[in-house]
């Protein structure tokens, strides 16, 4: 036999084993994820781990690219695992679906490939449980996907969290205003992601300060807070569309106001963070206490064509392993107690007879194969956090409670 | 608010400038200064803030994640870990730079030159971003702490660390070659306090600018400065981003 120190216990980089009641608690969470997608109409998809890495790199930036799991086949085609479940959501949309009529709602609750350093419980292999609302470009459309991700994060246990909703549309308006070389647009976004107005006033040092796309530029870092800095940016935005992308924020916030979640949504214009197929609304939540956002959402109308025919989309994927260690901060939560039995074995068909029975009523029974005594029975109880053990009285009778009670059909029921 | 807002602080010079900054911006600092002690947490006395003690490099880190809400910390620090954190103001606490330094009485051949460069540092990610960007191949040898003993010793050709008056290299028979980036303290803010705690942060944000604003009207340095700003340029930043904030 294997002496322990030689067993290879080695697991790469970034990677996890869960097991007992981690894996538990994070089956549960997608469970409660998927009833919620589910009854807001969304159906499920079930898209490839890999796929090739050619249309998995659609319309992605370069350092999504580079975290990209790639490999060959056999034939020297490059394929890749997944990055997110977005990406193949619109090809297939795209390629298979593009005829049935729209809206489309999709969820999906799956497991995706960064090479990244892992952070706030999102390892290198992690869970997105996310939906994608195809065919609608409206507000409406947006309060909905926002709506849904508010409730999902609820019925989580997640207490205390915003989402921070920001809209790509408005800086690249005022980019565009200027008439800004790609190069000069790096800058200045680095500087806006930062928040660092410094560096972002000398990025902007050579434009004219009176002209007005320069003047919003400047004070797109201080963008943020309530529906109050809507009226600010409408007042700086310098053009028609910079203005229509206000307009459809205090829509969306209007409506978000209906759904009574409101109070939820805090507004950050200077939040340009996101996939790069972004094209209009993007929103992260964040939790109180912890680090990191453990969800991301926004729009994206030309992801789609890419693959095919045009349309517009709108989603947003819950890193559900995040998500999990965000509601951990809020303290040990209670696990609801369930009835778990371990059956003493013996070969009573009227035994067999009574636990076949208790499995149909979802009591999670165990039968000892190992033919334990009721001392033993009940430590292995103990130890496994098992609450109710069954013991075996003798031919022709039932299983009992160690209290020498009867185990009957009505206590099961 | 019953949770206080963490600030982390850097250990070593710009700690003691950090707490008058605050100090004058109203932030009440507690015992931090007092007593030298090696207790490494501080309560405000109003319970409002706790500062935390960490290594400079360190500060990054636990703000990135959300140890601390907001920290200050050197840029060539904040550049050198590359974490993932909001940078919404330029402090001052000090000017300095970072800079390639190497011994003074070679007869060199100009960098670019040289076939490689072997390359002392306590930031090898930003010693190999300008070696790279410069077109030059670089051994990095990555040490903690007196730098300038390397070239001395021939453990390496050259030095890339931070100088504020040059008189460490000075003493050490060391110049400066090239300057990478100027340098001063900055505020870094967590994404995620940022959205939670944004009055609290907000509040402290304009506290102090309006400090740093009032100064650079002054034109008197900072509290506890080395010296007049390197490049000119840093305080007219400041007040444009202070005149955001209107």
């Amino acid at each position: 036999m294997r002496q322990r120190n030689e067993v290879d216990k080695r697991l790469p980089y970034g990677v996890k084993d869960l097991f007992l009641e981690d894996a538990a608690r994070k089956t549960q969470a997608e469970e409660t994820l998927r009833r919620v997608f589910t009854t807001w109409g969304y159906s499920e998809v079930i898209p490839p781990t890999f796929e090739y890495y050619e249309s998995l790199a659609a319309r992605t930036a370069p350092q999504v690219q580079e975290e990209t799991y790639r490999f060959f086949d056999h034939e020297g085609r490059t394929l890749a695992l997944r990055a997110d479940l977005t990406i193949p959501t619109a090809r297939i949309v795209a390629t298979k679906l593009y005829d049935l009529p729209l809206p489309l709602r999709f969820y999906y609750v799956a497991n995706v490939f960064r090479y990244q350093e892992p952070l706030g419980g999102q390892s290198r292999e992690f869970t997105q449980a996310g939906i994608e609302l195809v065919g609608v470009a409206n507000p409406q459309a947006d309060a909905e996907v926002i709506a849904l991700c508010i409730e999902g994060l609820q019925r989580l246990g997640l207490g205390n969290f915003r989402v921070n909703l920001g809209h790509m549309g408005f800086i690249r308006q005022l980019f565009a205003a200027l008439e800004l070389s790609e190069g000069e647009k790096l800058g200045i976004w680095q500087a806006i992601d930062r928040k660092n107005t410094a560096r972002l006033a000398e990025e902007l040092a050579a434009y004219d300060a009176n002209l007005a796309a320069s003047q919003a530029l400047r004070a797109v870092p201080q963008l943020f807070g309530g529906i109050g800095i809507l009226d600010e940016a409408e007042r700086l935005a310098p053009t028609l569309p910079a203005r229509e992308v206000i307009g459809h924020l205090r829509s969306v916030l209007t409506l978000l106001q209906a759904y009574r979640v409101a109070d939820y949504v805090i507004l950050d214009l200077s939040e340009v963070r996101g996939m790069e197929y972004y094209t209009g609304i993007t929103f992260e939540v964040f939790v109180e206490g912890f680090g990191f956002p453990v969800c991301g959402g926004g729009r994206y109308d030309n992801l789609i064509g890419h693959f095919g025919d045009p349309k517009p989309a709108v989603g947003f994927a819950i890193t559900v392993e995040r998500a999990l260690a965000a509601r951990d901060k809020l303290g040990p939560r209670p696990v609801p107690p369930a009835v778990h039995v371990v059956a003493q074995s013996c070969a009573h068909p009227e035994c067999l007879a009574l636990i076949r029975y208790g499995r149909d009523h979802a009591i999670r029974i165990e039968w000892d194969s190992l033919g334990r005594d009721e001392a033993s029975l009940l430590a292995y109880a103990q130890a496994r956090g098992i609450n109710s053990v069954w013991i075996c009285t003798g031919p022709g009778q039932r299983l009992a409670l160690p209290q020498e009670r009867p185990v009957t059909l009505e206590q099961i029921r | 608010m019953t949770v206080p807002l963490t600030i982390a602080l850097p250990k070593g010079k710009i700690l003691s400038r950090a707490l008058s900054l605050l100090e004058q911006a109203g932030i009440d600092t507690g015992e931090v200064a007092g007593d030298g002690s090696r207790r490494l947490i501080f309560s405000s006395r109003d319970g409002l803030v706790r500062y935390v003690l960490a290594k400079d490099s360190d500060v990054p880190v636990y703000v990135e994640q959300g140890a601390a809400d907001v920290g200050i910390v050197g840029q060539d620090v904040i550049e050198e870990m590359d974490r993932d954190v909001y940078e919404p103001l330029q402090l001052g606490l000090g000017y300095w730079r970072l800079v390639v330094a190497g011994p003074v009485n070679v007869d060199h051949k100009p960098m670019r030159m040289w076939p490689t460069v072997r390359v002392a540092t306590k930031y090898p990610r930003l010693a190999r971003q300008y070696f790279v960007s410069q077109g030059l191949a670089v051994e990095l040898i990555p040490l903690h702490g007196s730098i300038e003993l390397a070239p001395i010793l021939g453990l390496a050709d050259l030095i890339v660390d931070v100088v504020e008056t040059g008189r460490t290299l000075q003493e050490n028979g060391l110049v400066e070659w090239e300057t990478i980036m100027a340098c001063q303290a900055c505020l870094i803010v967590n994404r995620a306090s940022h959205k939670m705690r944004l009055a609290e942060i907000t509040h402290l944000i304009e506290a102090l600018s309006r400090v740093i604003a009032q100064q650079n009207s002054d034109k008197g340095p900072v509290a506890g400065d080395a010296g007049p700003p390197i490049l000119s340029s840093f305080p007219e930043e400041k007040n444009g981003a202070s005149s955001i904030n209107e």
